[in-house]
């Protein structure tokens, strides 16, 4: 207690300094009055009374030195002390501070904005109850890697098998869109259909109204309800709390508006912002879908989330799913034969459709985090070098108070101080530039109606970075030169006269700036290497042309229609749409190549194929499309004819396939009149009637794999994208069709209204290559724009140093090309080892960024060369500058400098 | 006059606050004074020692500070005894009585013999 108080008193001592010396004085002064006045009294003389009191009483000024060290904590006021003479030395070199801060803004801005990124994708959980206990089952089965797609009734036998580990599990189904009618008005919304346990599972309360119940969603066609996103309520109905109660029409069946869920949740994926929560049952009258898809145990649709039990680890978990696996495979032969089950965590990445990529995420983060570090490391490189060079100035400064009396531990502590508060500033600025960054990066434009949030806002997290940065920074920056500077032989020092001695911070200095160079020369070559993936990818043939071709996505169920209606109306959507001005063609197809959630794909039971011993029936991706779909796309037709109105509903089905199709089942061999079927659907085998040119359908990432086409009219899918081919800009077609439809049908939402070349521009089209390319292209300019900095800096100082020896041989007659020379041969041992050490560091960088390469080799030798190229140019002409000064030296000036 | 020697490590703290009991509030001054004669001028409290012992009773509570006026009418800073002094005296009075009293039977038996 008594040790708390004193500490207490001291820490409140520390503040009322001033005010507490001026009472010891005034104490100090009473005392020695009183003293004075007892002297006369016995008898002294007033000046032989004072003497004798100040004699005695000592010295004034170490009492009160003594006394404010017990008046407060010695660390800490040393510590102000320190801060205090830092801030000065700080402000008397404002061209090194500005410098200073500004290089480290650069470093931690880069790190902050990129980390804020990462953070938002990979690092911040979901707004959820204990994310830390909320995973996601997948399933694998025979032959198949793992994805995410349950039946109904597999949910509920795992359901019931797992209440040892789970203490709920939850269902929901993904990734569809519907149209959600008010008052007449209808507007596309993103809904997740769930069970009722769905959201106490998640343990969220409602911002408004009511969630789903634990007793919804379990019957099919039954709880006609909806709960919205609070972004959505706020956007489509501006927040206003009526629409609550609110009777409305999903797909033209009629609901009620129950409730709005809490504003930070967007439902289980990281960037998908889901609009609306629908029981799971409803899905069997609301979406095209067999009503019994509850009871069909083939039917894998749906994800499942769980709460793991407190205490259950995922080990355990997993023990108890392999356990239900194998129940399962022998219960259920012919749909869960030899599935394995598992799960992974929900948080933070969110639900991923295909686990295996939800690895990739953290590995670009990760990857873009150690390009950000090494902008850092590069502008921790030249402030370090910037303090050496102070160091240097400032070593006569040092050795003096050395001299004085200064402890070595206590020089280094005040030289530190100063480079972290330097960090500090560094680090304030760096977050204003972070979230100049950030915010450009969250604004990206994503050219899709799917409501994507990329909400790249500043949490602790990336605050706790920015500061770690920005001390280790300090830290690293400040104790080198720090210790070098306390080390120094004072004696020697002192007696050197005026020149300041460099010798070994030279080197070190060097050694520094070849670094930098290095580190930059990697950046820019990783740089270089993305930016021309991008490139290639832009120019990659894509099989069909984007260009002159508009998409509009309808699906005339959001209005009601049933099946026979839709077709239809898509009948004589295409017949209007055709008879548009400058249309040159039109056609319906039900996916587009590069759209988000993909296209649809099946497995494949072909005639005269057999699978490789071992592998299961191969799969492949398809598209349904109308007649003139490859007119309109301009996909070449290699053999056979393309799909035609005479391939109707009671026709023979028929398929067009790709080439890779073709050489894959039937290489050598026509394959035309050959047949296969979905092995979903095998009552209905295909015939083969064309051969088209290979086009890129989901990803361009994986252009080899098997795709074909049927007729729409065949494999009839409610939702479709009208696609038009102009004459001309693609852009005016877009509002005609617009109109078009409206005047067909007011109440069909149109949506996805954008040409094809803008609906490429997704994350497994150009984005991520634009993305990546521009964010490593931004790091490459900073690490060359400090690596030119680096260079400067050194090469200037350098000369100016040896301004007196240039001197003298210019005296002694020295051309002053001959100085150009020497300096420029010292700038060319740094440049040339950076770009050595440059180039190693890229060829292991590289290895890292392969995945996110496309077209363009790790050890592209264009890349190397042309960034190599680029640093040695500008960092020559950072040479020149400083060398031509040098060559001007007068030696007369020279000789009498310092 | 007497070699006067600088106040024992320790010692002082005891003295301050007896010094008070004695006395009731006293400057500092008058603390220095009363410290000096009751050693019969053997010891010397000066500054440097008086100023950061009365401070750190201070911070331990033991004392407590006030400005007031001196007997002449100088501005002093007047240091009182608070009950957690009074404590404090009692607690190192024991101490000082045990200390004494083992020391003494060290030094005893020497001078009996002699």
């Amino acid at each position: 207690m008594r040790t708390l108080r004193k500490l207490a008193m001291r820490f409140a001592g520390l503040f009322r300094r001033g005010r507490r010396d001026s009472e010891l004085a005034a104490e100090m002064e009473t005392h020695l009055q009183m003293y004075i006045e007892d002297n006369l009294r016995r008898g002294m003389s007033a000046s032989e009374a004072r003497r004798q009191a100040l004699i005695k009483l000592g010295g004034m000024e170490q009492t009160k030195e003594s006394y404010r060290e017990q008046h407060s904590v010695p660390f800490i006021g040393t510590l102000m002390q320190d801060v205090r003479y830092g801030l000065r030395m700080l402000r008397k070199s404002p061209g090194f501070t500005i410098v200073a801060v500004l290089t480290l803004a650069l470093g931690i801005g880069a790190n902050t904005a990129i980390f804020s990124i990462v953070d938002f994708l990979v690092l911040r959980p979901l707004p959820v109850e204990r994310p830390g206990q909320v995973v996601y089952l997948t399933v694998a089965r025979k032959g198949h890697g793992p994805h995410t797609a349950f039946s109904y009734p597999d949910f509920i036998d795992i359901q019931k098998q797992t209440a040892n580990v789970f203490s709920d599990l939850s269902a929901v189904g993904m990734f569809v869109t519907d149209g959600l009618s008010v008052n007449g008005q209808s507007q596309p919304i993103w809904s997740s259909y769930v069970t009722g346990d769905f959201f106490r599972l998640l343990g969220l309360k409602p911002a408004l109204g009511r969630l789903i119940l634990p007793s919804e969603g379990s019957v099919a066609g039954a709880d006609p309800v909806v709960v919205l996103s609070y972004a959505y309520w706020q956007s489509r109905f501006n927040g206003d709390p009526s629409v609550i109660g609110t009777k409305a029409s999903v797909n033209g069946v009629p609901v009620t508006i129950v409730g709005v869920a809490p504003q930070s949740f967007h439902g289980l994926t990281s960037l998908v912002d889901f609009q609306g929560y629908i029981p799971l049952g409803m899905a069997a009258t609301l979406k095209d879908i067999p009503t019994d898809f509850l009871e069909v145990r083939a039917d894998s649709a749906i994800a499942l989330v769980a709460r793991l039990k407190t205490g259950v680890t995922m080990q355990q978990a997993q023990t108890t799913l392999s356990v239900v696996a194998q129940r399962l495979s022998q219960q259920y032969p012919t749909t869960d034969d030899k599935i394995a089950l598992g799960a992974l965590h929900l948080s933070p990445a969110g639900l991923a459709t295909d686990p295996g990529s939800a690895e990739t995420l953290p590995f670009m983060g990760s990857i873009f985090l150690m390009l950000a570090a090494a902008v850092l490391v590069l502008a921790c490189m030249n402030i370090a070098n910037l303090f050496l060079v102070r160091a240097a100035a400032r070593q006569r400064e040092m050795a003096m108070r050395a001299a004085l009396g200064a402890k070595r531990a206590r020089l280094v502590r005040q030289l530190l101080t100063e480079s972290l508060l330097l960090a500090l500033l560094g680090c304030v600025a760096g977050i204003i530039l972070g979230l100049g960054g950030s915010t450009a990066a969250s604004s990206i434009p994503l050219h899709t109606s799917l409501p994507i949030i990329l909400d790249f806002h500043f949490d602790w997290r990336i605050f706790a970075y920015a500061l770690g940065a920005a001390v280790l920074t300090g830290v690293l920056v400040g104790i080198m030169p720090a210790l070098r500077a306390s080390r120094s032989n004072v004696n020697e020092i002192l007696h050197e006269g005026g020149r300041t001695s460099t010798a070994g911070g030279h080197r070190l200095r060097s050694a520094l700036v070849t670094a930098q160079v290095g580190g930059s020369l990697m950046l820019l070559i990783v740089a270089g290497l993305l930016v021309r993936s991008l490139q290639k990818a832009q120019r990659t043939d894509l099989g069909f042309d984007p260009i002159h071709v508009m998409n509009l996505t309808i699906d005339p169920h959001e209005a009601g229609y049933d099946e026979t209606h839709a077709r239809e109306f898509f009948h004589t959507l295409l017949e209007r749409a055709a008879s548009l001005p400058g249309v040159q063609s039109a056609s319906l197809a039900t996916s587009v190549p590069m759209a988000y959630g993909g296209g649809d794909a099946a497995f494949l039971k072909i005639d005269g194929y057999e699978p490789p011993k071992g592998q299961e029936n191969p799969g492949a991706g398809y598209n349904a499309v109308s007649p003139r779909y490859f007119e309109t796309m301009h996909i070449s037709l290699l053999r056979g004819r393309e799909i035609r109105d005479s391939d109707t509903q009671n026709s023979q089905r028929v398929a067009v396939i790709d080439q890779t199709m073709a050489n894959r089942f039937w290489r050598g061999q026509d394959p035309i009149g050959r047949r296969f079927t979905m092995t979903d659907n095998p009552s209905h085998p295909l015939e083969v009637i064309g051969v088209a040119k290979h086009a890129v359908a989901n990803e361009i990432f994986s252009p080899d794999d098997p795709f074909f086409y049927v007729p729409l009219s065949q494999f009839y899918q409610p939702q479709a994208t009208l696609q038009l081919r102009s004459a001309g800009a693609a852009e005016p077609m877009g509002r005609e069709a617009t109109d078009l439809i409206r005047s067909l049908e007011p109440a069909i939402p149109v949506f996805d209204v954008e040409p094809m070349t803008t609906a490429l521009d997704t994350l497994n089209g150009f984005l991520m290559f634009r993305f990546a390319a521009a964010l490593a292209a931004s790091l490459g300019i900073l690490g060359l724009i400090l690596a030119v900095v680096g260079v400067y800096g050194v090469i200037s100082y350098a000369a100016s140093q040896r301004t007196h020896e240039i001197g003298i041989r210019l005296a002694l007659g020295a051309q002053p090309t001959q100085i150009l020379k020497m300096i420029f041969r010292q700038g060319l041992i740094i440049v040339g080892a950076g770009v050595l050490a440059g180039v190693l560091a890229a060829i292991a960088m590289a290895r890292l960024v392969g995945n996110l390469l496309f077209g363009v080799p790790p050890g592209d030798l264009v890349t190397y060369v042309t960034a190599s190229a680029l640093l040695v140019v500008v960092a020559l002409i950072a040479c020149y500058i400083p060398a031509r000064r040098a060559m001007r030296v007068d030696p007369m000036i020279a000789l009498r400098y310092e | 006059m007497a070699a006067k020697t600088e106040v024992q490590q320790g010692t002082l703290a005891l003295m301050i606050l007896k010094t008070l009991e004695v006395l009731g509030p006293q400057h500092g001054y008058g603390i220095a004074r009363r410290i000096e004669q009751i050693s019969g001028e053997q010891l010397m409290v000066n500054y440097g020692t008086l100023y950061p012992a009365l401070l750190k009773l201070e911070q331990e509570g033991c004392v407590r500070a006030q400005w007031g006026a001196s007997e002449n009418n100088r501005k002093a800073k007047y240091y009182r005894l608070t009950p957690a002094g009074r404590k404090q005296i009692a607690r190192e009075e024991k101490q000082w009585a045990q200390t004494n009293a083992i020391l003494a039977r060290f030094l005893a038996p020497e001078g009996e013999r002699s």
